[in-house]
């Protein structure tokens, strides 16, 4: 019982985070780096999820994977299986994702990129070689927010997955469902080792955010990581 | 270094870089024509004047709204003229670049900046080392730019800058964040690398002396536009306008009637007659600004006979205040029609006098040290 939904939780958090850490980080590039028209209006669409409420987010999305959505048309169909729950786990993680890359990526001195254009580099190996290890520390944040946030996903994955024990129901889905029964062992078992998790992740992140990226080539603190 | 490949000798054998761009930024207009050829060319002027802008157009950093630049025939960006327009990346121009503040890659190591120039070149890694040794910096090739000192950053980016092959070496203060008796080790290396390769090296810089310690001409750049460009000495004996004499920090400034044209001109300054050069286009009576450079100031020992360097526009000044700059003492003294002009001087001349502020000073004016400036316009007022 717990076994599985511990097993499901890992999984869908893992989708999730990966699938909200790429998008974000391009976002979070996109946002920090270019300008074009309705800038602001894609920052606030993204950022919608950190507002709705979860039951609006799930009918979203059920509209998006429902029988008449493009998925069922491709054939696909997601709902109430545990992709539902791990697309709906990257949408909220997202906003979190492109907020702290955005940061990150806005933090990296543009001459050191410029200097790397000078030298030959194209923009694909600017981003990898030069922003990419510059910001690592703000977007490693962001893909544990992401992922923390993923993790405890509840109303939205209820909606579109539903919470079928072995199948989509994951550790928060887990927990009210051990509440409803009386399951209190379970439960208590669970809510300890959200908690954890949870505290342990934002620890992270402060401690990710108390030393901030060396910004510039002159600065004078200490080495830190490792090579890149 | 050996060239690995020369793309762009066919245009000639002299590399030649020319440039004549039109860029608006809010509301600054940037127009600057330049020409180049193998030396050190400074661009020179106050910070706001554009200067980093036109080293930018150059590498493909910021795109000028038209003109056309060329390197060694080559177009690197054309808009506005025929034939067709051009606007090469920065990444296919590979011009060598030492930004400001250097811009070394904080996450790589001295080596592996170098390395990251080369691009795929092979033996990356000895080729980087081999860079570092021409710059005395092979010994720190593992260190991590905040470990270096600001002279050896600027080292590891200059290395950096000539990775590419390049021909052309773009500098952007490259001496400002370095104490003065690295300066000038940098200076010199900069110079001999300069005659080495054969490159052509524009320098951006706000300081004088920087520009005298490696220039071979200078470009003076105000309000977006090149004033005067020369050889630098002619430069700052013969500024072409008032405007130029200020923005070349040439302080010394005189507003004079000419009062006597002949063999030599006299120039009537708030009640003091000056000895200037015999000048044809000066007629008695015109209002004319001149210049007194502070090199030609001497100072008069009072205890010994006056050689012809003191024998003329001999005057008895005060002394009211007293700087020092890396190499050079400045005084600022008060002449006896209540003028202050500065005389500027190597730091261990004079020794045996003591000029202190408020002490008086017998000063000459060396003939051709006085310089009437051209009637361009004013730069303070228009323009």
């Amino acid at each position: 019982m717990i076994g599985d939904a511990l097993r499901l939780s890992l999984l869908v958090t893992v989708t999730a985070t990966v699938v909200a850490g790429l998008f974000g980080l391009l976002l979070g590039r996109l946002l920090a780096r270019q300008q074009f028209a309705g800038k602001t209006l894609l920052e606030t669409a993204v950022l919608l999820p950190l507002v709705l409420p979860p039951s609006v987010i799930g009918y979203y999305l059920l509209i998006g994977m429902g029988n008449r959505s493009v998925l069922s048309w491709a054939g696909v169909d997601v709902l109430f299986t545990w992709p539902a729950a791990a697309i709906a786990s990257a949408v909220v993680g997202l906003p979190l994702m492109v907020q702290a890359s955005k940061a990150a990526i806005a933090g990296v001195n543009p001459t050191l990129e410029n200097a790397a254009r000078v030298m030959g580099a194209g923009e694909i190996e600017v981003f990898f070689r030069i922003t990419l290890p510059l910001a690592r520390r703000g977007i490693l944040a962001g893909v544990l927010l992401a992922g923390a946030r993923a993790f405890g996903e509840f109303g939205a994955t209820l909606m579109v997955a539903g919470s079928i024990p072995g199948r989509t129901q994951t550790v928060p889905l887990a927990i009210y469902d051990a509440v409803q029964a009386g399951r209190t062992a379970d439960a208590n078992a669970l809510v300890l080792l959200t908690t954890v998790l949870a505290f342990t992740s934002l620890l992270v992140v402060r401690l990710l955010e108390k030393q901030p990226e060396r910004r510039d080539a002159r600065s004078p603190r200490g080495e830190t990581g490792g090579p890149a | 270094m050996t060239r690995a490949y020369a793309p762009s000798d066919a245009g000639g054998p002299h590399p030649h870089l020319s440039l004549d761009i039109e860029k608006r930024v809010h509301a600054f207009s940037l127009h600057v024509r330049l020409e180049a050829g193998p030396g050190v060319l400074v661009l020179f002027g106050a910070s706001g004047a554009g200067k980093t802008t036109v080293l930018n157009t150059i590498a493909g950093l910021a795109r000028p709204d038209r003109g056309e630049i060329l390197v060694n025939g080559r177009v690197f960006f054309r808009r506005g003229r025929p034939p067709s327009p051009v606007d090469l990346p920065a990444r296919l121009r590979r011009v060598g670049y030492v930004m400001q503040d250097y811009a070394l890659f904080p996450h790589m190591t001295a080596a592996e900046n170098i390395a990251f120039a080369l691009r795929n070149t092979a033996d990356r890694e000895t080729k980087a080392r081999a860079l570092l040794d021409r710059v005395s910096m092979a010994h720190l090739a593992d260190r991590r730019p905040h470990q270096l000192s600001g002279g050896q950053q600027q080292r590891v980016a200059i290395a950096r800058a000539l990775a590419g092959d390049t021909h052309v070496l773009l500098l952007d203060e490259p001496f400002a964040a370095v104490d003065a008796p690295v300066r000038e080790r940098l200076q010199r290396d900069l110079r001999a690398l300069q005659r080495e390769l054969d490159l052509i090296v524009l320098l951006v810089t706000h300081r004088l002396e920087d520009a005298f310690a490696v220039g071979d001409r200078i470009a003076v750049l105000h309000a977006g536009r090149i004033q005067q460009e020369g050889p630098i000495e002619d430069v700052f004996r013969r500024p072409a306008s008032r405007g130029v004499a200020e923005i070349m920090g040439i302080g010394n400034l005189v507003h004079a009637r000419v009062a006597d044209v002949g063999p030599v001109t006299t120039l009537d300054w708030d009640g003091l007659r000056l000895e200037a050069p015999a000048d044809p286009s000066l007629t008695p009576g015109a209002s004319i600004t001149a210049h007194i450079r502070p090199d030609d100031v001497k100072i008069v020992y009072p205890d010994r006979p006056a050689g012809p360097q003191v024998s003329h526009n001999v005057l008895d000044a005060v002394i009211v205040g007293v700087r020092q700059s890396a190499n050079a003492r400045i005084l600022r003294v008060r002449l006896p029609n209540g003028h202050d002009i500065e005389v500027r001087f190597p730091l261990l001349s004079y020794a045996p006098l003591s000029l202190e502020a408020g002490e008086p000073v017998r000063i000459a004016l060396r003939r051709e040290g006085i310089i009437a400036l051209g009637s361009s316009a004013d730069l303070r007022h228009g323009n």
